[in-house]
């Protein structure tokens, strides 16, 4: 051992035994690798007392086996690039990294199902089906950093959600390895199947608390002949909600993403933008629409044509596939640079029907002004899909007012009949729990996650 | 006929909470009669048994006292919408309380600039279908009996349709259930944070709990649908032009096969030109604008030719489509034509399986006496394969030894038991092919975690 | 009972799509309104498991025998067989009732009787007041409800038509078929198709001794009463050497077309192959015979259960109609109006319920007259709107085809 081991969750017995079911090489100790474990995105720093890098479903199921036996706590992760605390749930124990679990174990381009182990990272999965042109939906900011085993993990929506729904809907089949060290399997490698319960689906989002995915099945596309991009600037955020309404609401146009931001956003990455978003724009607008040539054409246009209607002040729409890129860095740069601009202080995800959007923004940017705090909103308002960034430069008292905001337009939100990523009403998180417990009686699966 | 003999302690107990039921739901709820009773014992499957009493709930309330009661004198109770499941589902296997949810069927909202719809249980599918069509909305989940199945069956099944390939199935499409569980107590899933409860719900065949509320997904509605029929010499050639459709990155809104049996049955019923050299047939819907179809027919018609489709036909009015779909909606009937008696079975295989897989039955099926008939949504490996037997009791033990050897073939090939229609009781000898004994454990604890004392929809799903 | 029954309930698959088309389902949502339940009601019957009670026979009289179900059914159950069974059944083991028995097997058979009853009848209503739009409110007599019924004839079809109008040299010599409602209370319709027919060259002969279809005796299992009438009026159809019947009564064409067959036997198939509903008849012999100015009325038309559903015959009307007035389709032109009969009388409110649709639907169509082929569903219908205080008129299509008829033709005009 190069350090001591800082906790005393894993003693020198269990040490040894890990080491003897996956190999020394597989498990760290050295505070360097364990500090690296210790955040993701949302910037709380937790350290594990080991991390393990699995190889094999085997190693998993012995990993955790001799962690349920010693009441050790595990924390799966993939790339830690998903939001929302993900991987590091508490202090200590152990942190499972799967990014050596990362073959394409086979993709079946005829059956339009592909498996993979879960540290596939996804960019590299969709550059494999390409090749068969198809295509897996849920395009996010971090596809070069997330794997698939963390988006099934966390069920992520991804920017495509608004035409191609949600990661549950493409997963047919899981192999998991549950607390005890047991392997199940769960669904089947075909298009449909009904038999018994839905344990796939239950098993998608549950955020490591109930077991390690350790191949994972997913549903293929035939992948649409082209991609159409617009992006449309507006000088003020109620122009881009009509447009959005136009869009969607009142030609029924059915755009594979319609993403917004708005001027705090637009801010942060002008210095990226290459002079494409005048001054004057307040909010913005990106939209992607898929399909055939024609059609694509068509639809582009018509949407450009909606957009000067609703006072658009300029309308981009990209003809090669790197114009589209680089429209759409600009928009995944959009968190990233606020948080260089300002200590992010909250942020949250807020989920409301797709027509109250514009009462919600509302509200956010009344409270922003009583506040006195920088609110920022973009994200995927044609699902209702708003993510809220508070941000400041000073901590204390801010703290507290970021706090207070968030709370209030939370409840707004609630009696919107939306809801936040933090909300859970009792009974059904008493049914929640004792879920878990069926599964991870010992409670060693990323502790304190979901539940608080 | 009852399959599970009452003690008289039994009896008792369910006389003390029938006298509960009624006085908490109402004389005008209940149905006690025999005459009633009997038309509640049945569903498609046509197995019998007469339920006890037939209750009608009018609201989520009612679900609740009455589940409340049921669970407090263990009385087992089935749920049903329209019973119009094939493997069982809504039949009231231990006599006891049929669940009448047809009369809960209210569309409670509609909000097009929300693409949401919520509707009450008993609602049946095509009427949403209908009304949400009004706001150029479309709901895609489109079993074939749809125009009288409702809802929250759909939901206890997860049933499918023809429209699985390109949109997806019941499962894609529901945002929240409002479910009452066996104790009585109301829970509201969906749209929240944690596990997905929703899913697991959907396709639990009412074993886990009762739906009182269901929120559903919409989608803009396609402008225009057209229809093409492609003839074949050769089946496996019907099964490549369906791939090469796929190949070409078309998904098309239905994509529908039928083999030379089933052909010949439809030939006989309906009186619609197919030829005599026809051995196989796609049925193809595409959607979309005038442009996309513009595009993709074209596609789809060189596909099936470069497929040795001997001709291709594109219905050029309403009428012509209609026929088109009538030869696919006459199958079922028809195939009485063959013989008097059918088990029908909807395996599901990997694409890439199905020539095998209709290899294998013919295999089975080689030397004797009885017909198979393939057919189905091929887009998706979703196969209808029905047995046609005759009236002699040798063919009926020969038909289900037939069926056995299918259901092992199938998860062979690495395919699912079922495909749509679900378990029930039907299917429940098979289960443990499909699930290994692990995971049909793991079922079982979820089932008696809801449901300790086995009330809900006792016989169906698990064997034991 | 007989035993083709038990082969037609072997058939059903128990699918449930007769839940789609049957029109009472659509009103209860009640199993034991559909087919399907009354097939499992005839299984345990069959088996034994139940016996005839009350309960049973309103389960039994809540069948609308429209028929809409075999139209749909995928495996082809002659449903009619089985809900005619179902009848028999209830009468036989629970007997008809007094009332209705002694109307059927004592005064139906009559004429005479039938006759004198009606006409007392006619004499009382003069003292009833409330006359409203043509119909007048109904006492709560006997089993007739709450509805607006349309006043009884001065003089009957068949004492109004005794003496047949000869023509010169006819093309064809057929005999109508009255029906008791045009019979005793729509002359004019009897008018209309005598009217129609002579200026088409073809001579119409009331066979006076014909008797009630039998419909009424049917419907409530007395089959010993439907069968003397059928007989009688075999030999009085027989008798007159016709070319063809018609009939201006969707369920009186049904009964003697169809009903016959079965409850006289094979022999009738020479004669029900001559039997028609009127707008049958014109299209199919004097399809280009004639001329019509059509009058400015919009006119919708509404299928009768037993033309539509029972014959299939929905094109004939309408195109009469087309070249008789400005036509307008109405919505779901084929759904049951919920008239006719005994069912009417027994479920008086799902009746009400069946009727309210249907204003609906001519409401939607914006035609300020309704015009279809049977009389049952014109005193259904007219119920309705007269309940409504309503401008609509209620008609059938050989009167629009009459009018029409006599505008078009300038030669008559003097």
């Amino acid at each position: 051992m190069e350090q001591r081991v800082r906790n005393n969750m894993i003693d020198r017995d269990v040490f040894e035994r890990l080491c003897g079911a996956i190999g020394r090489e597989n498990v760290s100790d050295s505070i360097e690798e364990r500090g690296c474990y210790s955040f993701d995105a949302t910037n709380v720093k937790l350290i594990p007392d080991l991390v393990i890098t699995p190889h094999s479903t085997e190693q998993v199921s012995d990993i955790l086996s001799i962690a349920n036996k010693h009441n050790i706590p595990i924390c799966t992760r993939g790339a830690g690039a998903v939001l929302s605390g993900g991987v590091v749930s508490i202090e200590g124990g152990i942190a499972l990294d799967l990014k050596n679990m990362n073959r394409i174990v086979e993709l079946n381009a005829r059956d339009l199902t592909i498996t993979v182990e879960p540290g596939v990272v996804t960019k590299d999965l969709q550059d494999e089906v390409v090749k068969s042109r198809l295509f897996y939906p849920s395009e996010s900011g971090s596809d070069s950093l997330s794997t698939i085993g963390e988006r099934v993990a966390v069920c992520t929506g991804g920017m495509t959600g608004m035409k191609y729904g949600v990661t549950r809907d493409y997963v047919l089949a899981l192999e998991i390895v549950i607390p005890d060290g047991s392997v199940i399997n769960a669904g089947r490698k075909t298009l449909k199947s009904v038999a018994g319960y839905d344990l796939t689906r239950f098993f998608v989002g549950s955020e490591g608390t109930l077991g390690v995915f350790t191949k994972i099945t997913l549903k293929l596309l035939p992948m649409p002949e082209k991609i159409g991009t617009i992006m449309s600037c507006f000088k003020d955020i109620e122009s881009a909600l009509n447009a959005t309404d136009s869009i969607l609401v009142k030609s029924h146009l059915n755009p594979r993403a319609l993403e917004f931001a708005d001027k705090t956003c637009i801010d942060a990455v002008r210095e990226t933008d290459n002079g494409k978003i005048p001054e004057e724009a307040e909010a913005l607008l990106l939209i992607d629409v898929d399909g055939n040539e024609k059609n694509v054409t068509n639809d582009i246009n018509r949407i450009d044509a909606l957009c000067r209607e609703n006072s658009a002040l300029k309308t981009l729409i990209t003809h090669t596939d790197e114009e589209r890129n680089r429209l759409w860095d600009i928009r995944k740069s959009i968190y990233p640079s606020l948080t260089k601009v300002a200590s992010v202080k909250f942020d949250e995800d807020l989920s409301v029907p797709r027509s109250k959007v514009r009462d919600v923004l509302k509200k956010v940017y009344e409270l922003s002004n009583t506040y006195s705090l920088e609110m920022s909103a973009f994200g995927k308002i044609g699902e209702g899909h708003v993510h809220l960034n508070v941000t400041g430069s000073s901590v204390g008292d801010a703290d507290v007012s970021a706090y207070d905001l968030v709370s209030q337009i939370l409840n707004d939100v609630e009696s919107n009949g939306g809801t936040s990523i933090s909300g859970l009403a009792s009974h059904e998180t008493e049914i929640m729990k004792d879920l878990k417990k069926m599964f991870d009686p010992k409670g060693i699966m990323s502790p304190g996650k979901i539940f608080v | 006929m009852k399959l599970f003999q009452k003690t008289k302690r039994e009896v008792n107990k369910h006389q003390k909470a029938l006298n509960e039921l009624i006085r908490v739901v109402g004389e005008e709820r209940v149905l006690s009669a025999i005459e009633d009773r009997i038309c509640y014992s049945y569903d498609a499957t046509k197995q019998k048994v007469i339920p006890d009493i037939v209750i009608r709930p009018g609201d989520t309330n009612d679900v609740s006292n009455t589940l409340k009661i049921a669970n407090k004198y263990e009385v087992p109770i089935y749920a049903r919408g329209a019973g119009s499941g094939l493997t069982g589902g809504a039949v009231p296997l231990m006599g006891g309380i049929v669940f009448d949810l047809k009369n809960m069927n209210r569309i409670i909202e509609i909000r097009p600039d929300d693409f949401v719809a919520t509707v009450e249980p008993g609602v049946v599918t095509k009427d949403l279908q209908d009304e949400v069509a009004k706001f150029n909305l479309f709901y895609p989940p489109d079993p074939s009996s749809a125009a009288f199945s409702t809802l929250g069956g759909n939901v206890a099944e997860c049933a499918g349709g023809i429209t699985g390939l390109k949109y997806g199935v019941t499962r894609d499409y529901i945002l929240t259930l409002e479910i009452v569980l066996p104790d009585g107590s109301v829970i509201n899933t969906g749209g929240k944070p944690g596990y997905d409860l929703t899913r697991l719900f959907i396709g639990s065949e009412g074993t886990l709990g009762v739906f009182t509320k269901i929120t559903v997904k919409l989608i803009p509605r396609p402008e225009k649908i057209q229809t093409l029929a492609a003839y074949f010499s050769d089946k496996d050639d019907a099964i490549d032009a369906a791939d090469l459709i796929i190949d070409n990155n078309i998904l098309p809104r239905t994509l529908e096969f039928l083999d030379l049996m089933t052909i010949n049955a439809v030939r006989g019923y309906t009186g619609t030109d197919i030829g005599k050299d026809v051995k196989a047939l796609l049925l193809i819907d595409i959607d979309g604008t005038d442009e996309s179809i513009g595009h993709e027919m074209p596609i789809i018609e060189n596909t099936c030719e470069e497929s040795n489709a001997f001709k291709t036909k594109v219905a050029e009015t309403a009428k012509e489509r209609d026929a088109i779909w009538a030869t696919r909606r006459s199958i079922s009937p028809a195939l009485y034509n063959i013989a008097p008696h059918k088990i029908n079975e909807d395996i599901c295989v990997p694409r890439s399986k199905i020539k095998e897989m209709l290899k294998r039955v013919d295999r089975i099926k080689e030397g004797h006496t009885i017909y198979i008939a393939n057919f189905g949504h091929i887009g998706d490996g979703n196969i209808h394969v029905n047995i046609m037997y005759g009236d002699d009791p040798s063919q009926k033990e020969l038909a289900e030894i037939i069926v056995n050897k299918v259901m092992r073939e199938v998860v062979e090939l690495g395919g699912s038991i079922s495909g749509e229609h679900g378990i029930g009781n039907m299917k429940s000898q098979f289960m443990e092919l499909e699930i290994p004994p692990h995971e049909y454990e793991i079922m079982k604890k979820f089932k008696s975690y809801f449901d300790p004392k086995g009330i809900m929809n006792p016989g169906k799903m698990f064997i034991r | 009972m007989t035993t083709d029954w038990k082969e037609e309930v072997s058939k059903c698959s128990k699918c449930g799509k007769c839940q789609t088309v049957c029109p009472v389902f659509l009103e209860t949502g009640d199993e034991s309104s559909v087919s399907r339940g009354k097939i499992s009601l005839a299984e345990a019957l069959r088996d034994k498991q139940i016996v005839y009670t009350e309960k049973l026979r309103d389960h039994v009289y809540s069948c609308k025998k429209c028929m809409r179900c075999r139209t749909v059914c995928p495996s082809d159950v002659d449903y009619e067989v089985i809900i005619s069974a179902l009848l028999r059944g209830v009468a036989d083991e629970m007997g008809v009732p007094l009332l209705p028995k002694i109307i059927f097997r004592y005064i139906l058979p009559r004429r005479i009787l039938f006759d004198l009853m009606l006409r007392i009848g006619s004499k009382i209503q003069r003292f009833i007041p409330g006359r409203k739009r043509g119909q007048m409110r109904h006492l709560p007599l006997l089993f007739m409800g709450k509805r607006w019924m349309p006043t009884l004839a001065e003089k009957t079809a068949l004492s109004k038509f005794r003496t047949t109008q000869k023509l010169k040299n006819p093309k064809m010599r057929v005999g109508l078929f009255t029906g008791c409602l045009i019979n005793y209370i729509y002359v004019d319709i009897a008018e209309a198709v005598v009217d129609v027919l002579n200026r088409m060259n073809i001579e119409v002969v009331i066979p006076q001794g014909q008797l009630c279809c039998g419909t009424p005796s049917s419907s409530m299992g007395d089959h010993k009463s439907s069968k003397q009438l059928a007989e009688v009026n075999r030999e009085v159809l027989e008798s007159h050497n016709l070319d063809a019947i018609v009939s201006a009564c969707a369920t009186c064409t049904k009964s003697i077309k169809l009903d016959y067959l079965r409850t006289l036997g094979p022999s009738w198939q020479k004669m029900s192959d001559k039997i028609y509903d009127i707008s049958e008849f014109i299209e199919k012999y004097c399809g280009d015979d004639y001329k019509t100015k059509p009058l400015g009325k919009k006119v919708t038309y509404h299928d009768p259960c037993h033309l539509m559903w029972v014959r299939g015959i929905t094109d004939e009307p309408r195109d009469i109609l087309k070249k008789s007035s400005d036509f307008v389709d109405m919505d779901m032109a084929g759904s049951c109006c919920g008239g006719g009969g005994i069912f009417t009388i027994i479920h008086y409110d799902l009746t009400l319920k069946m009727l309210e649709r249907k204003v609906k639907s001519i409401e939607r169509s914006g035609a300020d007259t309704v015009a279809t082929n049977c009389p049952g569903c014109i005193m259904q219908i007219a119920d309705g709107f007269a309940g409504k205080d309503s401008s609509v008129k209620t008609t059938h299509s050989i009167q629009i085809l009459q009018k029409a008829l006599a505008n078009g033709d300038v030669s008559k005009e003097k």
